[in-house]
């Protein structure tokens, strides 16, 4: 039997009797990840939608000058409030989305068939919250002012295409399966995080840990090479992570069954092939992380020491995103070579359910291996360090 | 059988050079119990951890069984039976699987693990808790099952650093009977300590380190013999020229 896989069997046998460390991985983490992922984006799209569906609250200043355009409104599902005192305050306290002001010559200019003004008071640095409201009020004043202008073109014998010299149409390409929503943004984030950090405590444990514990130097006082040490628990932690991730996939599945999708985009259908397609995709992340962590630990001091990296790995799955935020371009072949890029980009597909090509796998599969396999030979050149064992 | 020439090594601190064996040079010989005795700091550990291939000398020469650590580690450390310094046990493991883990890594045949488990549970006095998690252990358990998983490969040459270090009195007598078990078995026990009577009551062989250097070394009447003093407490106080070290 070969060292590695005894202290691989043997840090594993450790991880699965330590409670707290079994319930975060297999139970909080692969349950709580769903349902935060499927909790925010049905809340997110139900408010949306009713938005767009319930009576909007509107206050008009100057609701005396155009008695026909309230009225309109009104007929409408829109219901005029009063205005406030201070409308510019009010809006950017957040009380209203936005203020419809008649102007005061909006009758004089009416009669006279000049265009009458009407202003919209808003906050565009709100979009979230009110960009829904202000849209709806914008398509409703632009109907009122084409309908009016249609009637006048008519009575003056025009034929109301002349205002019209073209017509757009609009055909949406996207399938069902590739509308980008909240849960797909969140998804590979959140899966390539997990996939990264998820054996963390395990990976501390086993080499900080274990040396803070002193039982690093009789573990090096065996014929067991330190390759095979290192090799044994980083492989511990990888399998420990890579349950760690299934399970929590195998949750999405069950909790995408149970969100009420009537509002929701949330087309977030995974069926078992693609679940077990998006396992094979992070493997060579939940490798890096059990090496880097590894690594890291065991050039680590302390437990404390070792946790202290913590916020910088949670920063580098973000960086593909990040990238793609500010410099959203089509996807290049070379991006899959890239760590957490790439599989960024093929968990995008396989959530679209675009075709993933052999050597898309190779490129992805392969460049994430060297990279592990680089990471791995600083670990175990770490692990040679006299220091290591004898620094108590 | 344990053979140490000139042996150096030296730390880079931020203070500057650290010198904590300055040519060391004894041997330790099959069928007896050698005593590496010396105050606190003497360099005793880092000798040892020289001698189980943890550390590499700077200068001089290690054979174990003839075979030199630099050269041939892992079958040194095959040969070795080490209770460091560092003696921590996996606290959510039985003290039974711990050993078991050991035996692993020493490529032992699982048979042969519980046999031998079973023999050294009965020697050391540890079937009340041979087969309890390690977690909550008494010192004494502890300490039990670290020398049980250094000794489950039925090593030729025994090393232990300070082991009677924290033991109560009921344990400490009962490890050294152990080690007395060991020698009569024809082995080669090496063992530190900064305790006299302890060296004194069980070793053929003292050698006394101080400053990283071997200051005398013999039976406990030659060490007498050579200071001219009756009481070896006296006769290792005058070799290591102070008293520094002796009352940790």
């Amino acid at each position: 039997m070969s060292a590695w896989w005894t202290v691989m069997r043997k840090e594993l046998l450790d991880a699965f009797r330590d409670r707290r460390m079994v319930m975060l991985a297999f139970v909080l983490m692969p349950v709580a990840v769903p349902l935060l992922i499927a909790g925010l984006g049905s809340i997110g799209a139900k408010r949306q939608a009713e938005k767009l569906e319930k009576t909007l609250e509107l206050p008009v200043i100057g609701v005396e000058h155009a008695p026909n355009l309230v009225a309109w409104l009104g007929t409408n599902d829109v219901r005029v409030l009063p205005p406030p005192a201070d409308p510019d305050a009010a809006v950017r306290a957040q009380e209203h989305a936005v203020v419809l002001r008649i102007d005061a010559g909006y009758a004089e200019d009416w009669r006279a068939g000049r265009p009458a003004s009407v202003e919209l008071i808003y906050d565009s640095s709100r979009p979230m919250q009110s960009g829904a409201t202000i849209s709806r009020v914008r398509a409703l004043l632009g109907g009122y002012d084409r309908q009016v202008g249609t009637l006048r073109l008519i009575a003056r014998g025009i034929h109301p295409s002349v205002m019209q010299p073209l017509r757009v149409g609009d055909r949406d390409v996207a399938t069902p399966d590739s509308r980008f929503d909240f849960a797909q943004q969140m998804l590979p984030y959140l899966l390539l995080l997990l996939a990264f950090i998820g054996g963390m405590q395990l990976a501390i444990d086993a080499t900080a840990g274990e040396r803070e514990r002193q039982s690093l130097e009789p573990l090096l006082a065996t014929p067991a090479s330190r390759e095979a040490i290192i090799s044994g628990k980083i492989l511990a932690t990888a399998a420990f992570t890579l349950l760690s991730v299934a399970i929590t996939l195998v949750m999405f599945r069950v909790v995408f069954a149970f969100v009420p999708t009537e509002h929701a985009d949330m087309s977030v259908d995974l069926p078992w092939p693609a679940l077990a397609r998006l396992l094979v995709v992070v493997l060579p992340v939940v490798l890096l992380g059990a090496t880097v962590l590894t690594a890291l630990a065991a050039f680590a001091r302390s437990h404390r020491e070792a946790q202290g990296y913590l916020p910088l790995l949670m920063f580098l799955p973000m960086l593909p995103t990040l990238y793609l935020m500010v410099s959203p371009v089509k996807t290049q072949p070379w991006m899959l070579a890239v760590p957490f890029l790439g599989q960024n980009q093929m968990i995008l597909r396989i959530l679209r359910g675009e075709p993933v090509t052999a050597n898309d796998w190779a490129v992805s599969l392969g460049a994430g291996l060297v990279l592990v396999l680089a990471v791995w030979w600083i670990a175990a050149r770490l692990y040679h360090r006299e220091q290591l064992a004898a620094s108590s | 059988m344990i053979q140490i020439q000139g042996l150096r090594k030296s730390f880079q601190t931020r203070g500057g050079e650290i010198r904590a064996v300055d040519g060391v040079s004894f041997e330790a010989r099959d069928g007896e119990i050698t005593g590496l005795l010396g105050p606190n700091g003497a360099g005793k550990t880092t000798t040892l951890r020289m001698l189980y291939t943890l550390m590499v000398p700077d200068e001089g020469r290690v054979l174990v069984d003839g075979l030199d650590p630099v050269v041939q580690p892992g079958e040194v450390r095959r040969r070795l039976g080490v209770l460091p310094d560092a003696r921590g046990v996996y606290k959510r493991l039985t003290a039974r699987e711990n050993i078991a883990y050991f035996g692993r890594l020493h490529g032992l045949a699982e048979g042969s693990i519980r046999e031998r488990t079973d023999r050294l549970s009965r020697r050391l006095g540890m079937q009340d808790c041979i087969d309890r998690r390690t977690e909550g252990f008494s010192q004494g358990q502890r300490t039990k099952t670290a020398i049980a998983r250094a000794l489950v490969h039925d090593p030729r040459n025994v090393l232990l650093d300070e082991p009677t270090n924290g033991l109560d009195v009921m344990t400490t007598r009962s490890l050294r009977r152990f080690l007395a078990e060991l020698k009569a078995e024809g082995r080669c026990v090496l063992f530190s300590s900064h305790i006299m009577q302890e060296v004194a009551a069980l070793c053929d062989r003292i050698v006394v380190i101080a400053h990283g250097r071997v200051v005398a070394q013999g039976t406990a009447d030659q060490l007498r013999a050579q200071t001219g003093c009756a009481n070896l407490e006296d006769a290792f106080v005058q070799v290591i020229g102070s008293e520094e070290g002796l009352f940790a």
